[in-house]
């Protein structure tokens, strides 16, 4: 069989078919997606010139940025402001799924799902100002207590610093992790809780033993989509912050843009991503045993 | 009686997500430059001086062609890729769809950044136009996933019906297919055009002097006295933002209705 | 039947999906303006078969014709045949007209025309004053009719019909059967039926097709199947078959003596042994309603032995006997006609029971 016909018969086949109607998203993404991934993970590995990266193979950026204790203590505090967001966010939405689905009537489920995702929809810059304005130092919260006579000077633990952020973004990120949840609650089959009772449980105890376990699928979706997105977060720092508790984004920013150091910054982008990764698969790993048998 | 603790708690939880949005009205309509407590008064200057600001309707009209454009290019490359995904088997089929939903789980500075850099290194000078590749790359995994449930509810054999009765696949396509995914064709353009028109980050970075209005935004807020206008322009897009979400949505029920297939809820 | 022209043919025909191979060499003719059907068990390559005749699934070798054509290269659109789906596959975005309608698009009618011809084809499967309505709220039933009218309109040479009543109830299959049949008869196209329930095979067919694991294992007319398998398989399939094992004494000039476990010696037809030797034993096989309890004082019209009833099973018209024959090991069902007067016999109970060499098939 010549290329040519051999070809001709692929193209004609379902696989050929596929990869031709899948092709113009995919050189898309191959482009302007694979490629600058690429890029950034080879000028990782390259040494830093004056105003050019020098094809000169080196770890030293990687052992620049997990060495310096700066770069170190500004990595660890985004992963731990990633992991408190992912934490609060899930903890706080799951009995929202719970409620949405096994509480409200299924033809009022759609209504109640587009009240929780309409303030998702509005800007995100002016959601984070206005937690800048609730929660800071002559902010709502603030002044709302003072005016009561309930504290007689503002709280500064709730002001333009790590916690404020992690409340910020676990308002942002809420939607994200109410729908993966209330999506497998949705899937459970109702029978399944009866026969909990029905073999003696409580209400309580069938919820541990059937409902929970049931629902491991939908939180690790939750707890990925919220924890991975977090740690790259600019906006909150920059405006809550003011710019002066810098998290991984920021830090990127300087080093590829006011610093001129593309190599130091793809070195810590990269190694950003290499510890979302890591812990993404360890907590994978950590609930396999609820994961197994379901899709 | 019982105590509904659960519909409490989550009435407390809507009254946490709606916060930030109640506010915003109170400070726009609010005489006074500081946003902060007690109000002052009501007044509609800050309505008045956003109106007049011409930079404003420059970055928006900036945001409307950006936002235009990624909503129809993201929505065309995910009906392609919707259509390949839920019809067809083929080689590579879970690389090359990871690859293209990749952007949902990856942090927009990555994305924005590693773009930059290519694009610095090809030569491409930074406008409008780079925004546009930046904001399809992180549209198109919301298209393909609305797209994808939109194409699954769709019977196989419907398809071989239309050609059974002699249609050619094009026709098929236009005469069976394309209505029944045309509610989820909307919802698509609408939602990638929402998200286009939210997203800061690759605006911000690959915008070169060219601003949308979110970094129009974003410049704002360093300047105090500017920032009542922005709660006026805020208030506004909420309005606007409810108003496109409500049209989707009744697109979306609407589809749901006329394949007769189960209301499961939620764009995601 | 003999004079009726050959509609399809299918001559080798041979389709595998990667390793797996679903269809193993068919040969098979259908005659024009036969009700046909191709009945076996899911997964045994029927609707397949059925599939690559519309032409939605290529052959890898061999030959499908239809009315004397080779339809190698032509696409589903451009084939003489319609199908009626399982799913129905009624489009729920258009009327119940623009549907029937559907396949007449590309013929440019004229307004009126079209409408008269969607209206007599609505007439035709009993839906007439119903094009109006949308497609999503018809019954199970009115799709189903939608379907066949729609295909129908077309007036291809033949009409597929890929298990169209498996998604009804039994009252309304029952009635689609009936109503089926006598659509077939009035349109006089060639129907072929893929099915797995043998019951609405044998009563809707001409004839019939048995199908395991990508073969035809039987093409014969319903009475022939059912009196005359060829192998145990297909007894199986169809109907209830008692098995009882037997040896073959000797053979010639078209009869054959065979030693049974329960009826002794017993001398047959050739015919009653329609099936090939597959080397897997040895057995006598028969119905259930060919045996008989016999009342006290009865007389047997044939044959008859001795044995006790071990199982009593009560239907209302008819009650089911599993007796077991006096030299048997297992016993054997009867199936009975409950007769105003006849008592239905306990457990236990010896009895005489009447039987009829005609009536035993043999496998080999």
């Amino acid at each position: 069989m010549s290329l040519a016909t051999r070809w001709a018969r692929f193209r004609k086949s379902e696989g050929g078919s596929g990869l031709a109607l899948v092709s113009p998203t995919a050189i898309y993404a191959i482009l302007l997606l694979a490629a600058p991934l690429a890029t950034i993970l080879l000028f990782s590995v390259l040494t830093d010139g004056y105003l050019v990266v020098e094809p000169v193979f080196t770890f030293g950026n990687y052992i620049e940025t997990w060495t310096n204790r700066i770069y170190r203590s500004v990595m660890m505090r985004s992963l731990g402001v990633s992991v408190a967001v992912t934490v609060l966010t899930v903890l706080l939405a799951y009995p929202v799924a719970y409620f949405v689905s096994f509480h409200v009537q299924p033809s009022k489920k759609s209504l109640w799902l587009f009240l929780i995702t309409i303030p998702f929809w509005t800007s995100y810059l002016i959601r984070v100002f206005l937690w800048k304005v609730i929660l800071g130092y002559n902010g709502v919260i603030n002044s709302g207590l003072m005016a009561t006579g309930i504290i007689d000077e503002p709280l500064t633990a709730i002001s333009y610093n790590v916690q404020a952020f992690v409340v910020t973004l676990a308002h942002a990120y809420a939607p994200f992790a109410i729908l993966p949840i209330y999506v497998v609650l949705e899937k459970i089959d109702r029978s399944l809780l009866e026969a909990g009772q029905d073999l003696g449980e409580s209400k309580f105890r069938t919820f541990l033993r059937v409902t929970l376990p049931l629902s491991v699928p939908g939180i690790a979706a939750a707890v990925l989509i919220v924890f991975i997105p977090t740690i790259g977060d600019y906006v909150t720092p920059n405006l809550i912050g003011g710019g002066k508790i810098p998290m991984i984004a920021n830090m990127i920013e300087v080093l590829m843009l006011v610093r001129d150091n593309k190599p130091l910054g793809a070195a810590i982008a990269v190694s950003a991503m290499a510890i979302v990764t890591a812990v993404s698969l360890l907590f994978l790993f950590t609930i396999r045993k609820y994961l197994r048998g379901q899709k | 009686m019982k105590i509904p603790v659960l519909r409490i708690y989550t009435i407390g939880y809507l009254i946490f997500l709606y916060a930030p949005i109640l506010l915003l009205p109170l400070f726009a309509f609010n005489d006074s430059k500081v946003i902060a407590f007690p109000l002052s008064g009501f007044t509609t200057q800050w309505f008045a001086q956003m109106w007049a600001d011409e930079q404003m309707f420059n970055s928006f009209k900036n945001s409307l062609i950006v936002a235009g454009s990624a909503s129809v290019l993201a929505t065309t490359f995910g009906v392609f890729a919707a259509r390949a995904s839920t019809r067809y088997n083929f080689p590579g089929k879970a690389g090359i769809l990871g690859l293209i939903m990749l952007p949902l789980v990856l942090p927009e500075m990555i994305v924005a950044m590693s773009l930059l850099v290519v694009l610095l290194a090809v030569g491409v000078p930074l406008s409008i136009f780079t925004i546009i590749l930046g904001h399809v790359l992180i549209c198109t995994p919301f298209a393909v996933a609305i797209l994808t449930s939109a194409f699954q509810s769709l019977d196989r054999s419907l398809e071989e019906a239309a050609y059974d009765l002699g249609e050619t696949a094009w026709s098929t396509f236009r005469l069976i297919i394309l209505p029944l995914v045309m509610p989820g064709i909307i919802s698509s353009l609408l939602i990638a055009f929402t998200i286009s028109l939210d997203e800061f980050i690759i605006a911000f970075f690959l915008g070169g002097n060219e601003t949308t209005l979110s970094v129009y935004i974003f410049g704002q807020f360093r300047f105090p006295a500017k920032v009542p206008a922005i709660m006026a322009l805020g208030t506004v897009l909420v309005c606007l933002s409810i108003c496109l979400l409500t049209i989707a949505e009744y697109f979306r029920r609407r589809g749901i209705a006329k394949t007769g297939a189960k209301d499961t809820g939620g764009f995601l | 039947m003999n004079e009726r022209p050959t509609m399809i043919e299918f001559q080798d025909v041979h389709k595998y999906y990667g390793d797996y191979h679903a269809l193993r060499g068919i040969n098979a003719t259908i005659k024009a303006g036969e009700f046909f059907s191709l009945l076996g068990p899911s997964g045994c390559g029927k609707t397949t078969l059925l599939r690559t005749i519309a032409g939605f699934e290529e052959i890898s070798s061999g030959a499908v014709l239809i009315d004397g054509k080779h339809m190698e290269g032509v696409p589903a659109n451009q084939r003489p045949t319609n199908m009626v789906f399982q799913s129905y596959a009624i489009f729920p975005h258009l009327t119940v007209e623009e549907n029937v309608g559907f396949g007449l698009r590309r013929e440019r009618l004229a307004k009126d025309v079209l409408a008269r011809r969607v209206g007599e084809a609505l007439e035709m499967v009993g839906l007439k004053g119903y094009g109006a309505r949308g497609a999503h709220a018809l019954s199970g039933g009115q799709r189903q009719r939608v379907a066949l009218a729609r295909a129908l309109i077309l007036k291809p040479k033949v009409l597929l019909l890929d298990e169209p009543l498996s998604a009804l109830d039994k009252k309304m299959r029952e009635q689609m059967q009936v109503e089926l049949i006598k659509l077939q008869r009035q349109v006089g196209i060639t129907f072929i039926l893929v099915t797995h329930d043998q019951e609405e095979a044998l009563v809707m067919s001409d004839r019939i097709a048995v199908m395991f694991e990508g073969e035809i294992a039987q093409l014969a007319d319903p009475e022939t199947l059912y009196r005359r398998p060829n192998s145990r398989k297909v007894a199986d399939f169809i109907g209830t078959m008692n098995f009882m094992p037997a040896s073959v004494v000797s053979e010639s000039g078209g009869r054959i003596e065979v030693d049974t476990q329960g009826f002794g010696r017993v001398e047959i037809d050739a015919a009653q042994a329609p099936g090939a030797t597959t080397g897997n034993g040895t057995s006598i096989g028969f119905r259930p309603e060919t045996l008989t309890v016999l009342f006290e004082g009865q007389v047997a019209a044939d044959r008859e032995c001795m044995a006790t009833i071990e199982e009593v099973v009560y239907f209302g018209d008819m009650t089911y006997y599993d007796v077991r024959l006096d030299g048997m090991q297992t016993p054997v069902r009867i199936s009975m006609r409950n007769v105003f007067g006849r008592p239905v016999l306990d457990i236990g109970t010896r009895t005489r029971v009447a039987w009829s060499p005609g009536a035993l098939v043999l496998f080999r």
